[in-house]
Parts: C-alpha cells; structure tokens; sequence
C-alpha cells in the first residue's frame, strides 16, 4: 500500500457526513473513494443544535445553499448567545457574532467601554452592537458581506434541527457519489503495529481502506481530563413548541446544578439540560427542565459524558473527530465548530502514504491548541465574574483553572489586555463580549489606551447607538426574513 | 490626573534612545517623564545596522519622517538578506521581504512550483519573489498600495549607520521633552524590603530617581544583572559562536539593497552597504579561530579599504531570565543576544518597547503595587516567546548545511536542536509543509527561502497542488515570472532612486560621541 485512495468513515452523525463531503471534494482530482459506515445517528444526540458562524464556510465549500439547508432542516439563524442567571439570579449579557462599536482610532471600541466602567459608568456592549440591538429586538437581516459600515458589522450562525440536518446532509452526500454502507462494526483488522486494515461489519461484509475516519461518538481514550472544571455530566434535552416570534437568540439559564437552554427552531423549540449527575438526579433534572420549558414533550436523558479530550485524535492510520475527540459541553456552541476545524485540518495535512506519521504529530499538536482553547473559553463563562451560590457552582471553581486561561485573565484583570494565542477560534471581541458581558473588569487600563481616549466624551457615542437602535428596527421580524429565504428560489450557487 | 510615570533609561545607545524617543513620543509628558542617563565616556556597540520591515512600524507608531531618517544615517535600502556559501561552498540564496508568488485554490505557492519542477521546469523559486529578482538586479522602488499590484508583494527595511541612528533618535527624543544627562552610573540603590531599583547614583553624586528602569547599558546588564542578580539563560550548545570583529570599509561596486551574510570557517562575515561606507564583520566562534586569524581574515575579505582597526566584541548567546523584574526592564543587549544572522537586533528592541507601551497601566497612587505582577509575567512570557522563536529560525541556518569543511559546520550539523525545530523540519521535509504561527517572527516566506536555500528538499508537496489543471497551472506560472520580472526591470536602480530619495546629509555632530 503506498497512496492513500481509500477513505473510511465510521459514524452518521453530522461530522461524519460534513468530513466525507469535504474529503470527497477535495480530493476528488485524486479519485479519492470516500465511503461511511453509516451506524446512524446514535441514541447521544440532543434534537437541536446551535453553531458557530464558521459552519457557514464550510457549507460554502461542500456546496450546500443556505436556502434549502433551511428549508430541509427547519434552521433558524443566530446572532449571537445570550446567558442568562451564570453571575447570579437576574444577571445576564449577550454574545453576540458581531464587533462591539467601531474602532475608535487605534483603540477597540471595548477600550472605551472599559474606561467608562472602570470610572464607575454604566455601559454594555450590546448598546453598540447591531447584532445584539437586532437580536433582543427578534429581528434579523442578513449583514453585507464586505462592506465596512455597520451593516458589515456582524456575521450569524444557524439554530438547526439535528435530525433534519442529518438527513439532508446524507442526501447530499449521496448526490455527491459518496458510497453509503449501513450496518456497525464487529470487529476491526489490524496490522501487527495497530494500522487498520479492514473493518469487519456486523452483516459480515469487509470494508478495506486506507485512511479511517472515527466519527462514532464517545468511547474510552488516554485523555485529557476536563471534568474538575466542567462537572456537568448528564444531557437531558425535550422538544417545546415553538415561540410566537423566535428571537436569532439562543438562550442559556444557569440553573441550580447545571445549566438549561432553549433553542428556537422554526417550527418547534428546542429545549435542553446539562447538569451535574453529583447535584441532581436525572429525575429532579427532567422535572427542572419541565418548569423551564412547560409544554415540552419527548423529555428524556440522552447522554452521559465526561468533559475532556482524547490525548492523540490522529493515530496510525485513524483519525478522530467529533466526539470521538472532544467531549466539550456546548455552551459556546463550538462542537461542530471543532469537528470542522479537525476536517479542515486533516484536508491539509491529508497523508500522503499509507505509512506516513508526521502528519499526525502535526495535526495532534494543532487540535490540542484548538481543543484546549476552546476549553477555556467554556470554562471563563463559569470562572469569570460573580459566583452563584449553590454546591454545584462551588464545585466548578474547587481547582485552579488551566495555565492558558489564568494568562488570560491574569493579564485582562491587570490592564483590560486580551492577548489572543495560535489556534484560538475565539477572537479579541468574543473575549471582550464574554468578559465584560460577566461583568469582569480590570483594574487598570493600558496607559496608550488612557492616552487615546482621554478626549473621547461618552456623549460623543449618543450617534452611533442611536444609528444602531435605528437599523436594528429596520430589520424585518426574524421568522419573516427566515420565511421569506424558505421560500426563495435555488441559486445557481450560493 | 495621575502624576506622571517617570522614566529612567539607563543607556543611550540603539536601545536607550529608541525607548527614549518611543515613550516621549507615545505617550507625551503628561504621562510619562524621561529622562536618559548615558555616558560619553563609554562607547555604544552599534549593533542593528540592518533592518527588518518591522521597523516601518515602529517609525510610523512614534511618528518618524522616514525619508529624513534615511538621509541622517547614511540609510540604504534592504528587500532581504543574501546567504551565500551557507548550505555548500558556491551557493546562495536571498531571504527576501515578501511572498513567492501567491496563494491558489488556498494552497500556498511553493507547492505549485515543486509540482511544476517534478514535471521537467526548472525555473528557480526565486524568479517568482519581486525583492529578490529586484534584488540581484540592485534595483528598488517603495511598494505600491494597492493589493492586486505585484509591486504590493513586498516589503523593505533599512541598512543604516547605527551612531548615526541613536543620535538622529537623539535629537528627535530630546524635542519631545526627554532629559538627557551625561554621567556615569557608580552604584545603584535597592530598596531594602522588596529590592525595587530606588535610584541611581551618578560620579559627581547625583541621585536619580525613578518608577521605572530601563536597563539599556548593553551586554553588562548594570541594573538588571549587576544590581539585581536576575540570570541569564545559555543558548551556546545550538548557536557556538561567541565573538565577532568588526571593521567598516570603503565602498566598492553598486549598492545593493540586501545585506549579506557569508559563511566562513569558524562562523560568517556580514556585509552592510551604506552610502558612505560598508559595514563588516565577522562573528565567530572563539573555540574554532583566533582573533588574530579573524582580523587578518576579514581584512583581507573587504570590498574596499578598510577605514578602521577591527573593534572586538564578546557575547553569549542566550536570553536574560526576566526581561521585567520588579521595576527594572532590561532591553537591548542587556535583554539578551541573538547574533544579527537574521537583523533581529533591532526588531527585539523594538519588540520590548512596543509590548511594554502596550501592556503598561495608568500608575496608581502606591508606588509599590505600580507594576501589577500579572502584567510584569504576561510581559515576559511574550518576551520569551519573541526570543525562542528567532533562536530557533537562526539554529535552521547553522544546522541545515551540507558542508563538512570545518569543525564548526561539523558540530552545528550533527547537534541536537530543539524538538520544535526538529518537527518543523520533518514536516517540511516530508511534504513541505511549513508550520506557522501568530506572533513573532518569522512568517511563512522566510522559512522558505531558509529551507529551500539550506537545501532541504521535500520529497512531495500538498495533494491539493494537483488540483489545479496542468495547462492552466503551467501558464499562471509563466504570468507570475513575466509579471514579476517585467516590475524589477522597471524599478529604478538603488543608488538612482537613493539620490532622488534620501541623499545623505551630513549629520549635525552632537559632540556626544565620535
């Protein structure tokens, strides 16, 4: 065996379908063959899922048009997250997919924010933000893709129907030509030195390849224990109806051992519970996600997990993604995002012998610092700002916080900085929105910040929050502008 | 208002005036005050004639009129470094500021050129790079602005007198309000309960105090080291050499707008051309060559007429444990070494200068908790970071080589080098994949240029190259080659474009030093 032309893919989840269409289109002048065990979705999945504006990107290049996506799988879209209750009973902020203000000289506008709050005034970023405005106003509009006014100011992500998206994914891998085997794996064949071979199917049949892809959700690994800083350990998830006029929102509450969320989806809502199985029992769980979400049927515990990350996702001649990789509760809706990034990668660093091991020191070294960045990020919305007061929330602040993160803050609580590191999908404005939207605040500010500011009056911003509460009512009613893309015709391409 | 930070450089060479000139100009005198200790008894080393693009950043942030930069200190211009003889006797290869070609279908360019060259085209890489092709022509022109230009492909940087340098900055320092003192440092106060630097006492007694101290009295690291014992870590074991001699000379030939770098027996000899004259030196290792055998070995491997004795320098290579400990931050020689192989001097000041403006906080009202630890350690860790990373780039160089000539090629060779570089290599020499990073130097074009000049060939390149139709491929690259060599021919020659430009003026003699 020399090249690699075989590509094998276990699972039938979403990951595994969105790795095969993107192998499949890249390296189709290879005449890669790209086959999936499909072992169906599996009983661990939640009914909706909420993304990261990334996942548009790779839509984009697996050929999928945003008006069938939402037509088939019943989507939404998403401006930004809002958390509800995480700093204690009635605190809340948003995250929003967009720029806070605008740039202020040299300075981020979140400078000036900071500034004003650090003399002890009051101001939010969502004031300055068109995709926060529009969100908390339920309205939405699609932004202008490269411009640099505030229409160009935000970006959005989708709320989906994970069983829908599924099917339309597999569909539009079986357009694309991607052989589809149905079954589960029996056994797998392997070289003396742990290279797969075959993998031996329940129904008997052998399915030979080269390069094997292992989408088929959690399993035990040498890993990378996270659950001493992320201990929830249950997902119970339900399906309400749907909102009168669904916010691009989604929603997160803090609850008293975990944490709930509500999803709106077009025709229904999804709602959801992450908790702490050491807290609460799966019973008091699902009556807690009952009181949230009154109405909700199909209420049931669907995952048990443990957070962390496998130590090595690439190994010999396989490859993990998605859960296989990395169990990370989805609060800042990135689990797809880091399946994507592990499809991404493994297209760059795609082997080029049967044999070939550095690639995956490579690609193991890189999705460590994209795992373990996407880790923190998770973890400062528990860390930073005020404690809430009951055990569980105690539990999540017992051990020290990651090195990276302690860096993080350590340098943000000294000067208001947000120093952002190789392979952090979270930018400098995703930390200012979570930061501050925590109500962290540092203790000083850069001094060249002080200096570039000093003229800058708050009543100097009155325009600009006022042009931005202006367009944000401009924009239709969010479920109108979903309706109305629904029903437009296909393009050409998207 | 907060009083104003005051500001104590101790120092003023390269490094004491550039942080003199930044801090006045950054943040004005009602931030900062700065005052600037330097002896004119005591000689500045010069290091950092030549530059990197970076400092166009630098120049721009603290507002320097970069045209009558040039003119002051005798400036030419540089698109890239010339590495000869370094991987085999009677190769070279130019580092150039600016990308071969450019990205297709995501794939970066090299693998298209390795594509076509597996298919019979031996067209060298580097007649698809606009510095070097302009380079070997000893042409310039300023880039343009505009993106889908080929001349927008590059960047440039300075080769200039680095006297002329510290007292253009100097001046410009001074009009902003920097106080400059001539006095030597005999002893420096520590305070007893937490060893902060209290003050400075100069020859005739003075006492200077200060909230901040900028160590930039050179390789001794008088506060930083000889006050405050903070330690230096070591980096011989992978970069051997430990002196260099250097010795300006008269101009010969064209001006070219690269510096060159050569590999000779016991280390390399650089070449700065100037207006008024060339720089040379030769930075070796002492256990492999004499000083008496460099000095006779440089002179006799001048351009012109040398215009001065060889001045010797020791150092060692390696970076000080904390660049900021308590209130004293340490930058320039004092910081830490790294050989100029790569004109990394001057971008390391400058590094330190702009990371400290940038991290620096309004000062409270105690004194002693005005550096917040948080900001002191995130402060370093950068540092760190800046230093590890241009360590690793030079090690390429030295142990990349074929030549088995000398016992110094033979140690750098065979040594073990970093884990980090040792991947970086194997992935590049495997399918020619180079690793890259945010910060720091150096970015994806100078890690090819060094690889491929090192001769370390890959044995493929990224499948998706193959993506491209052949035909198709074959003729963007033609495109590529004319469009490149149709700009360098129309650039203006170097020496014709300085005259226009920035002919040099004879610098005001500040009578500070010769």
């Amino acid at each position: 065996m020399s090249g690699v032309d075989r590509v094998v893919i276990v699972g039938g989840d979403a990951v595994a379908w969105l790795a095969a269409l993107s192998l499949q289109r890249a390296f189709r002048h290879r005449g890669l063959q790209v086959a999936v065990v499909d072992t169906g979705q599996g009983k661990n999945t939640t009914d909706a899922r909420w993304t990261l504006p990334s996942l548009r990107g790779m839509h984009a290049l697996i050929g999928v048009q945003e008006p069938e996506f939402l037509r088939r799988t019943g989507a939404t879209y998403k401006l930004g997250t809002e958390h509800i209750g995480w700093q204690g009973d009635g605190s809340r902020f948003l995250h929003a997919h967009g720029d806070i203000g605008t740039a202020i000289g040299a300075a981020p506008f979140y400078k000036f924010l900071l500034r004003e709050r650090i003399a002890g005034r009051r101001a939010t970023p969502e004031q300055y933000s068109l995709a926060a405005q529009a969100a908390r106003l339920g309205r939405f509009a699609r932004p202008l893709e490269d411009g640099e006014g505030l229409k160009s100011s935000f970006t959005y992500a989708f709320h989906v129907d994970e069983t829908a998206y599924v099917e339309y994914l597999r569909e539009h891998a079986a357009r694309a030509g991607i052989r589809r085997v149905e079954g589960a794996v029996a056994s797998i064949d392997t070289s003396e030195a742990g290279w797969i071979r075959s993998l031996r199917l329940v129904s008997g049949n052998d399915i030979e390849g080269d390069l094997f892809v292992d989408c088929s959700g959690l399993s035990e690994s040498e890993r990378d224990d996270w659950s001493a800083w992320l201990p929830c350990d249950r997902l119970a998830c339900a399906i309400s109806p749907p909102l009168a006029n669904p916010p691009p929102l989604t929603q997160t509450t803090a609850s008293e051992a975990g944490w709930t969320w509500r999803v709106p989806l077009a025709a229904a809502t999804a709602v959801g519970h992450f908790y702490c199985s050491a807290f609460i029992d799966d019973d008091a769980a699902l009556a807690k996600l009952a009181s949230v979400a009154p109405g909700a049927r199909d209420a049931r515990v669907v995952a048990r997990f443990k957070s962390g990350r496998r130590r090595r996702f690439w190994e010999h001649n396989c490859v993990a993604l998605g859960q296989a990789a990395l169990e990370l509760e989805p609060l800042a809706g990135a689990d797809l995002h880091f399946a994507q990034l592990g499809i991404a990668t493994l297209v760059e660093l795609f082997p080029l012998d049967g044999h070939s091991t550095v690639e995956g020191v490579e690609y193991n070294r890189v999705m460590a610092e994209h795992a373990d960045a996407l880790r923190d990020f998770t973890i400062a919305h528990y860390r930073a700002g005020p404690a809430r007061p009951e055990a569980f929330w105690n539990a999540t602040r017992a051990s020290p916080i990651p090195v990276t993160l302690a860096h993080k803050l350590d340098l943000y609580g000294s000067n208001g900085r947000i120093d952002v590191r190789d392979h952090e999908s979270f930018e400098e404005v995703d930390w200012a929105w979570l930061l501050m939207g925590v109500g962290d605040i540092p203790g000083a500010l850069e001094l060249q910040m002080t200096t570039l500011l000093e003229s800058v009056t708050a009543a100097q911003m009155d325009p600009l929050r006022t042009q931005i509460e202006r367009l944000a009512a401009s924009m239709p009613p969010h479920i109108e502008y979903v309706r109305h893309q629904v029903s437009a015709p296909m393009r050409a391409s998207s | 208002m907060r009083p104003p930070l005051n500001i104590v450089v101790v120092g003023g060479g390269t490094a004491g005036w550039m942080t003199a000139a930044a801090f006045a100009s950054v943040l004005g005198q009602r931030k900062c005050r700065v005052r600037l200790i330097e002896s004119s008894e005591i000689g500045i080393v010069g290091v950092g004639e030549a530059t990197l693009p970076h400092i166009r950043f630098f120049n721009k942030r603290i507002g320097i009129d970069e045209r009558e930069l040039m003119a002051k200190t005798q400036a030419t211009f540089k698109l890239g470094i010339e590495f000869v003889d370094w991987a085999r006797i009677g190769d070279s290869y130019i580092h150039p500021f600016g990308a071969y070609g450019s990205r297709m279908a995501g794939v970066p360019f090299h693998n298209y050129w390795l594509r076509q060259r597996q298919a019979g085209d031996t067209t060298p890489l580097e007649d698809y790079s606009l510095p070097i092709v302009a380079s070997r022509m000893n042409r310039f022109s300023l880039p343009s602005e505009d993106p889908s230009a080929v001349l927008s492909t590059f960047g440039y940087a300075f080769q200039f007198d680095a006297s002329l340098y510290a007292a253009y900055l100097r001046g410009f320092a001074e009009q902003r309000g920097v106080q400059r003192t001539d006095g030597k440092i005999v002893d420096v106060q520590l305070r007893g309960t937490d060893g902060w630097i209290e003050s400075v006492k100069l020859e005739d007694g003075t006492m200077v105090t200060g909230d901040l101290f900028i160590d930039c009295s050179g390789f001794r690291g008088l506060l930083i080291e000889q006050a405050m014992k903070t330690g230096y870590d070591e980096w011989t074991k992978w970069l051997p050499c430990d002196r260099a001699a250097a010795v300006p000379c008269e101009n010969a030939g064209p001006l070219t707008p690269y510096t060159r770098a050569t590999a000779r027996e016991a280390g390399w000899q650089w070449r700065i051309p100037l207006q008024h004259r060339t720089g040379n030196g030769y930075v070796y290792g002492s256990g492999f060559i004499s000083d008496d055998e460099v000095a006779s070995k440089l002179l006799s491997r001048l351009d012109g007429k040398a215009l001065a004795d060889p001045r010797f320098l020791r150092f060692t290579t390696g970076r000080r444990r904390k660049t900021w400990n308590r209130n004293c931050i340490a930058i320039g020689l004092s910081g830490g070494f790294l050989e100029p192989l790569e004109s990394t001097s001057i971008y390391l000041i400058q590094i330190a200068i702009t990371t400290l403006l940038d991290y620096l906080t309004e000062a409270p009202a105690s004194a002693e908790t005005r550096f917040d630890p948080r900001t002191v350690d995130a402060f370093n860790r950068w540092i760190e970071m800046e230093y590890d990373r241009v360590r690793d780039f030079l090690i390429l160089h030295y142990h990349a080589t074929e030549r088995d000539d000398a016992p110094i090629w033979n140690y750098c060779r065979t040594m073990d080098i970093p884990d980090s570089l040792k991947h970086k290599m194997e992935l590049f020499r495997h399918r020619a994949r180079v690793v890259t990073y945010k910060d720091g130097l150096f970015l994806e074009p100078s890690w090819l240029a060094v690889y491929f000049g090192q001769r370390i060939t890959p044995q493929r390149y990224d499948p998706l190259a193959d993506a491209v139709d052949g035909a198709a491929l074959a003729r963007k690259m033609q495109q590529v080659r004319e469009q490149v060599q149709t700009a360098a021919v129309r650039m203006p020659g170097h020496e014709d474009f300085l005259r226009s430009y920035c002919p040099a003026v004879e610098p005001a003699m500040t009578g500070a030093r010769a």
